[in-house]
């Protein structure tokens, strides 16, 4: 290991302006004596961090204390009125917030386990090619570059009850104008209308909510294939082919070898999908028009903060429900990184 | 450790206080009149030169029209400005955003400027002006007092489709709610179509109300449980159950495009709507026409007025006058009736019947004045607090309906008592 | 033999889901307003309606639009790379009191939904006398927290030995990370940067609400000319969509071969 990193090394050193390096190893020096002998790193680090924490503090921690700050008001404008945690009580006993709670669950469970199973075999698949890799590579990623509000555009078409292609192919294999699908304008939940009824109306996600899914798997496992595929590259091919050897099948393959050895991408993808997930918020407007579909049955804890926020402008409500939002995806991404973070394999 | 993470705090507080503490706005530039507006491509231009025509007919700080994006996205920036204590002088808006920015102490009384000697407007000018579009600019929950001036005005029409209609055997479009639904029934009979696409709109159920011989509200509470409401609703779903109707999804003009493919006889929108019709037509005039919407009774009739308007924010006094200035030369006859035949809105004043370039319109074109006729019975919508939370809840009980969601009587029931809760609240 | 068939049986397959949008945004693009609207499965239009690339040109003035978008997106996908890879670099391989309070600070700042801190930003976008300006479309999107993450796990994948070799040859933290940890990550920084540049090029609300003049508007605020308030023009949407998608899938196509070539020993790691 160390012949390479030199060989590595020196490539690179031999090939840059010596002046250049003698002032990066100026600083070295000067910084490590800076920390001295027990707090080494840490000049260093300061320097490292200080573009990042500065700007990330004052446009996202103190937009953030902002908003904690402006949810402990009421009124509008010059008008507002502190009332201690009003806003707070007023959510949690607010019907409307919990079932977009529940809808922005569905949306989460749906869409992560959608993508992560569609995008994991097109990547294992897309991995193994031998021809037209860069080509498929990008016609997957396609989706993902496009806006949202373009590919919105084109889905609501196409999935349009009375004249979208989508019910027009359905009409042709047989099926009658009258049950034909509302698709993105049914509130109906989507287990009643599988079932003939057998669940009741309100059980379950809508049709709606479950169109706004299958657009977003669409649209986001672009992004899940490409950090898959960065994990699926670092795997030392040794091993899975000594699993072939030993006869493993594809099942088997998959599960005990590629799975482990990938599962820091796979946690790192867990984390981040679930916090995008409960912020999602573009493809919801995009595709039903306001966000909250028919019948409300789309409204996410997004869209509900932005309804509140911007279209009835109760903004100290609106900074309450965000505050909330935010210790659900705190405690969530908490509870992943304890209990799923010990079952990711490290070399 | 922790002082330093109280300090911290301690000075975020401070900025956070220094940001919300004033109480006055401050104009974005000093030295323009910023408009904040949606208009694009020929309409922006037309706005444009209206403006530019202005500032050197008129001079004194120059009006300068900047587009923000679509009426919500006005209204957000409109908002965030809000907070951070700086305004354009000006921006469109309907009026539920308007009592918002009344609520939040940013919006001028305009009663001091119309009634102004020098720059107001004589008793004579008022009059010219349909009483409806400066009413719709008064708002109850203040006094009455006047917080917009009207900008792009409709009223709601129906379109209908000759070639459908003759299809079905029918030779002239519904005077009344009944005809109208002997007619859908005739169309499915005879042609297997839907006669009418509903577009879910909180102001066309607003509308039909008032066609059926209703009111929306009384006071602060709401009458969607009254028997006008109630046929309303009824109608939409009988139109739903039998088939002779649909709704199409919110944001979109399909029901335009099917009424262009002879898919569909009817639809409801606002007249705004005729040069993007013309346009699906291919011009065809004989294809279609425009009428006021069915009523209950024909000698009595009624529709909805709506349509963005502007306010004037209190930024500097000097800034405040030249908007004035500038919304009331908006609205003088030769340019409203110049904004008229350049967009499609209407012109506000009465007086407009008599310009030559508007009477040579009409006659180019028996339904071009279909709208204009409207107008001395057209009647505007509550501009109450927390309206536009009744809208969207108007909407929510039009998508039940059409979706067998609830009956009528379920919906209307519903939705009388969610939309007086909401009135209820806002009040506090 | 059949099994590698099939393997392209199935990618064409979902490939033909992932384009059929986009040959619709195409062949609708030069449409008429009408063929537009009518809704058909007919991808192409009859007739190739060549002008409407010119009656997109025109509604707006796109080409300052697309100097402001690429200049933002240049000067943010420069800084982000610069400052994930610092900032990933520190919290991977430092050792400093603070660093996992740092850190939980660092992933609290993505804990809350863009259109809530809106206001807050404009607030203080504002209040530094940035409207209107490029600073204030650029500056806020310097850093990222998604990304510093990413950039962290992928240092933390970095064997130690290669560290332990160079701190033997006296090289210090910040030789290390130019010349030897950077561009072992290459390929996720690539990532990284072209994440940030979509991110950038796609924003719309934004570069709306802290810009006043067409001087400062960036192709995302062009798109929505073509939507009023009685109507898309279906058309020249879409034409314009094409145009503005045009440049990131040239980028793509260009990033993507970083990806996957030489990624030995950056796995990510938890």
């Amino acid at each position: 290991m160390p012949n390479l990193m030199e060989s590595r090394a020196l490539g690179w050193i031999n090939r840059i302006p010596a002046v250049v390096d003698t002032v990066l190893a100026v600083c070295d020096d000067l910084l490590e004596r800076m920390g001295g002998n027990r707090l080494r790193d840490l000049p260093t680090a300061v320097l490292l961090l200080l573009p990042s924490l500065g700007l990330l503090g004052v446009f996202g921690l103190l937009p953030l204390l902002l908003a904690v700050y402006l949810s402990l008001f009421t009124g509008k404008g010059v008008n507002m009125q502190f009332a201690g945690l009003a806003n707070y009580t007023r959510a949690l006993s607010s019907e409307e917030f919990w079932s977009s709670l529940l809808n922005t669950f569905y949306y989460a469970l749906g869409t992560i386990v959608g993508a992560f199973l569609i995008s994991f075999v097109i990547a294992s698949v897309l991995f193994r090619l031998a021809r037209g890799r860069g080509f498929f590579r990008t016609v997957y990623f396609l989706p993902y570059i496009t806006s949202v509000v373009a590919a919105a555009t084109i889905w609501r078409v196409l999935l349009h009850p009375y004249a979208g292609p989508v019910n027009v192919l359905l009409t042709y294999v047989g099926v009658s104008p009258e049950n034909l699908p509302r698709w993105l304008l049914e509130p109906k939940g989507v287990l009643h209308l599988l079932t003939n009824g057998a669940f009741p109306e309100n059980w379950g996600p809508s049709l709606a909510l479950c169109c706004v899914i299958l657009f977003d798997i669409w649209h986001s496992s672009g992004f899940m294939i490409v950090i898959l595929l960065a994990g699926l590259t670092a795997i030392p091919r040794e091993l899975e082919e000594a699993a072939v050897i030993d006869g493993a099948g594809w099942y088997a393959r998959n599960r005990y070898v590629i799975v482990p050895l990938i599962s820091p991408t796979i946690f790192f993808l867990l984390i981040m999908s679930v916090i995008k997930a409960f912020q999602a918020f573009n493809s919801f407007y995009a595709l039903t028009g306001d966000g909250r579909g028919p019948y409300d049955s789309t409204q996410n804890m997004t869209v509900y903060i932005f309804t509140n926020l911007y279209v009835y402008q109760r903004l100290g409500y609106g900074a309450a429900v965000a505050v909330l939002l935010a210790v659900a995806i705190v405690i969530l991404t908490l509870v992943q990184w304890r209990y799923v973070g010990r079952k990711v394999h490290y070399e | 450790m922790s002082t330093r993470i109280v300090l911290a705090v301690l000075c975020m507080v401070s900025v956070m206080i220094s940001c919300t503490g004033s109480k006055d706005f401050k104009p974005i530039e000093s030295g323009k009149v910023l408009f904040w507006d949606r208009q694009t491509t020929d309409t922006g231009d037309l706005l444009r030169a209206i403006i530019s025509d202005f500032n050197s007919a008129y001079p004194g700080l120059p009006i300068e029209a900047q587009y923000s994006g679509g009426y919500s996205e006005i209204n957000r920036k409109v908002s965030a400005s809000i907070q951070a204590r700086t305004l354009p002088a000006m921006a469109v808006g309907y009026q539920s955003m308007t009592v918002e920015y009344v609520l939040a102490g940013a919006v001028v009384e305009l009663d001091p400027f119309v009634q102004d000697v020098e720059i107001g407007l004589t008793q004579q000018e008022l009059d010219d002006f349909f009483p409806a579009f400066l009413e719709m600019n008064r708002y109850p929950d203040f006094e009455n007092k006047m917080y917009s001036f009207p900008f792009c005005k409709s009223v709601l029409l129906m379109y209908f489709n000759k070639n459908v209609l003759k299809e079905a055997g029918i030779d002239h479009p519904p005077a009344t709610w009944d005809e109208f639904l002997a007619q859908c029934r005739q169309i499915k009979a005879t042609t297997g179509k839907f006669a009418y696409a509903a577009n879910i709109d909180a102001s066309t159920i607003d509308g039909m109300i008032f066609s059926m011989g209703g009111e929306v509200t009384q006071g602060r509470t709401t009458l969607f449980d009254s028997e006008p409401a109630k046929e309303v609703f009824k109608l939409l779903e009988t139109l739903a159950k039998e088939q002779l109707a649909y709704h199409i999804p919110p944001e979109s003009y399909d029901d335009r495009d099917a009424f262009a493919q002879d898919r569909i006889a009817f639809f409801f929108r606002s007249s705004s709507h005729r040069a993007y019709v013309d346009r699906l037509m291919e011009n065809s005039r004989d294809r279609w026409g425009m009428a006021r919407i069915p009523q209950k009774d024909p000698n009595n009739p009624r529709t909805v007025l709506y349509g963005p308007n502007v306010s004037i924010f209190k930024t500097t006094l000097e800034q405040q006058r030249r908007a004035w200035e500038f919304v009331k030369y908006f609205t003088s006859r030769d340019v409203t009736v110049r904004w008229a035949l350049g967009t499609g809105y209407l012109p506000v004043r009465k007086s407009a019947a008599e310009d030559p370039r508007m009477k040579s319109f009409w006659e180019e074109w028996e339904y071009n004045r279909a709208a204009f006729d409207c107008l001395p019975f057209a009647v505007s919508e509550p501009n109450l607090g927390g309206w536009q939370e009744v809208r969207d809840l108007i909407e929510k009980a039009e998508t039940a309906v059409f979706t067998g969601k609830q009956s009528a009587e379920e919906a209307a029931i519903s939705l009388k008592k969610s939309a007086d809760q909401v009135l209820k609240d806002f009040a506090m | 033999m059949i099994r590698r068939y099939v393997m392209y049986l199935f990618l064409l397959c979902g490939a033909s889901i992932t384009t059929f949008p986009f040959a619709w945004m195409i062949g609708t693009a030069f449409k008429t307003y009408k063929e537009a609207a009518t809704p058909s499965l007919q991808l192409f239009p009859s007739e190739w309606q060549w002008h409407n690339l010119v009656e997109t040109f025109q509604a707006a003035p796109f080409g300052t639009y697309f100097k402001n978008s690429f200049f933002v997106a240049f000067v943010v996908t420069t800084s982000v790379v610069l400052t994930s890879m610092m900032a990933g670099y520190a919290f991977a391989r430092l050792d400093f009191p603070g660093r996992k309070q740092a850190f939980a600070v660092v992933l609290a700042t993505v804990m809350v939904p863009f259109e809530v801190t809106l206001i807050p930003n404009f607030l203080i976008v504002n209040r530094l006398g940035w409207y209107d300006t490029y600073a204030a479309l650029i500056v806020p999107w310097c850093t990222n927290a998604f990304y510093i993450f990413l950039v962290r796990q992928a240092f933390m994948g970095l064997p130690s030995d290669y560290f332990d070799a160079a701190k033997i040859d006296g090289c210090g933290h910040l030789r290390f990370l130019v010349w030897i940890a950077g561009p072992l990550v290459k390929p996720i920084l690539v990532t990284v940067g072209l994440f940030a540049f979509l991110g950038s090029y796609n924003s719309l609300v934004w570069p709306l609400v802290v810009t006043g003049t067409d001087r400062m508007r960036v192709v995302q605020v062009g798109l929505t000319v073509f939507s009023g308030a009685e109507g898309v023009q279906f058309n020249l949407l879409m034409c314009a969509s094409a145009i503005v998608i045009a440049p990131t899938v040239v980028l793509y196509f260009v990033a993507q071969k970083y990806f996957s070539e030489g990624l030995v020993g950056t796995g990510l790691k938890g």
